[in-house]
């Protein structure tokens, strides 16, 4: 079995991510949807979904890219390393086919600014219940 | 604070549809032995490109973006400016497990690894991309295209999964044909069509991704009056696979790609051949701290697959082609330097034998690409915004 592992991890047919201690998903209480699976978030934050299913315009927010928020984010959360990420943004922003998320530089700012914004999402390390910002669970 | 973040909030709302962004770099380049960046194998500044581009989003599903760019490469490709992209893009269909654009004006290249930002200097692994897929001397004509072209992302149990397709043509100018067919025509060159269909596919929990493209297109050669050439037509059709390997600290990437180029006419009006070249490329990268990351690559080409060691040219030439046009190895390593989060200093150098891929490939130089053994030698800085 370990041997099986061991093919998978070096083939790439898996990645040993974990979800332990996991940033907190949150969206602005408009969106209509009440969790989302790691793919469906994948597609949300490597900007290829734009739209919620109401065809309300999705926001994207992330914290700046060099933190450790966004590190632990982009590998826990959308089990991509840091630099995919960025790779597959700078490929949408300069072939247009999509703007890149707008960087906040700390929890504060991400919370104030998904409360304020209809059809927000971005994550935080520590949610804080006095903004009204929705948690989205992962599947 | 909060007020603050109320009109940074508002001021997102008014301009959300609106984005612009852009990238400079300047670099020093030196190809010894070659004509790829000039003919004296002298360092040159010839390493310049700019670009500049917008968005507009004028309803939820509906987009136009555009970019202008400034390229100036030496012989490597036409300097000057040039309209890289400008298409509406309609979102078609959106769920969260998939999404379906149509793309309707001039838009990038989506089906190779590097293709859509070949031309965006921090996006390349290297300065001068390995030249077996990413031929610079073709580099305005398989940048992008004028025509539909198609996306389609899904989301699953199975993983993710692209789709592209395209149709269009790309206006061909007479500096881009001397570069590709040979420096002395005097004709105009089309391209009639190009069809590219690919597939990009993520299993789940994967670290690795892996595509297949495939690429039909039809051109055609006029000559003029005073041509030492006649009509011609050429189609071209390539069949690729390609492989990316991602690791927190170092990353793998492939291209392998067949490409069979069917030639009427050009050298004589009953001249035809029908001739198979094969080429891949192996590209490893290390981060080796969050500022400093090397990358190594290894680029093979054959124009003829049938004749791996071109002893076929001098015998179709009387001689005066050698062996070594009808290959290429291009051994690179690289180093890369973010300075700062978005200005990148690279440097690298590429030990190559065979002159396969320098320009032009149809009539090939053999005033200036004499030597079988060249090197290329560039640095370059670049930022972007």
């Amino acid at each position: 079995m370990t041997r099986i592992v061991w093919l998978c991890f070096v083939l790439g047919l898996w990645q040993p991510f974990t979800l332990l201690g996991a940033p907190h998903i949150i969206v602005h209480p408009s969106v209509p949807v009440e969790q989302l699976s790691v793919a469906q978030l994948r597609s949300i934050f490597l900007m290829r979904q734009l739209q919620w299913p109401n065809g309300a315009p999705i926001r994207v927010f992330v914290l700046t890219t060099q933190s450790a928020g966004h590190q632990q984010f982009s590998k826990e959360c959308l089990q991509l390393f840091p630099y995919q990420v960025e790779r597959v943004w700078q490929k949408l922003t300069y072939s247009g086919i999509a703007p890149p998320p707008t960087e906040l530089s700390s929890d504060m700012a991400m919370l104030e600014m998904i409360s304020a914004t209809p059809g927000a999402i971005g994550y935080v390390e520590q949610y804080d219940e006095r903004y009204a910002a929705k948690v989205l669970p992962l599947q | 604070m909060g007020i603050s973040l109320w009109l940074m909030a508002s001021s997102c709302y008014a301009h959300e549809a609106w984005h612009w962004h852009g990238y400079v770099s300047q670099g020093l380049i030196r190809a010894q032995d070659s004509n790829f960046v000039n003919n004296s194998g002298d360092w040159s500044s010839e390493l310049t490109e700019f670009g500049m581009n917008a968005s507009w989003q004028l309803q939820p599903s509906v987009r136009i973006a555009g970019q202008l760019m400034y390229l100036d490469g030496g012989q490597r490709y036409q300097k000057g400016h040039r309209i890289d992209y400008l298409f509406v893009n309609w979102t078609a269909h959106s769920s969260l497990d998939w999404q379906f654009d149509i793309l309707v004006g001039r838009f990038k290249n989506m089906h190779w690894l590097y293709s859509s930002t070949r031309d965006v200097a921090m996006t390349r692994p290297l300065i001068v991309l390995p030249q077996s897929i990413y031929f610079d001397a073709f580099r305005d004509i398989a940048v992008g295209s004028d025509g539909v072209a198609i996306q389609s992302n899904h989301t699953g149990s199975f993983g993710e999964l692209e789709l592209n397709w395209s149709l269009g043509a790309t206006p061909v100018s007479r500096e881009q044909s001397r570069l590709v067919l040979s420096r002395q025509i005097t004709g105009e060159t089309e391209q009639d069509y190009v069809q590219q269909l690919s597939a990009f596919w993520r299993p789940v929990r994967s670290a690795a991704q892996y595509g297949i493209s495939l690429l039909d297109s039809d051109f055609n050669y006029r000559a003029d009056a005073t041509d030492p050439y006649v009509h011609a037509w050429f189609n071209v059709q390539r069949f690729m696979l390609n492989w990316r390997y991602s690791a927190e600290r170092f990353e793998l990437s492939s291209e392998l790609m067949q490409e069979r180029i069917d030639a009427t006419g050009f050298l004589a009006p009953n001249f035809k051949r029908v001739q198979f070249a094969q080429g891949a490329y192996l590209l490893a990268r290390y981060q080796w701290t969050p500022q400093h990351a090397f990358i190594a690559s290894i680029d093979k080409f054959y124009a003829n697959k049938d004749d791996r060691g071109g002893r076929l040219l001098p015998l179709q030439s009387a001689g005066l082609i050698a062996p070594f046009f009808g290959y290429q190895t291009d051994l690179a390593v690289a180093w890369s330097y973010d300075i700062q989060k978005n200005l990148r200093l690279k440097a690298e150098m590429h030990w190559i034998e065979g002159t396969g891929r320098l320009g032009p490939n149809v009539v090939p130089d053999i005033a200036i690409n004499r030597s079988r053994q060249h090197h290329i030698m560039a640095l370059q800085l670049m930022y972007w915004f």
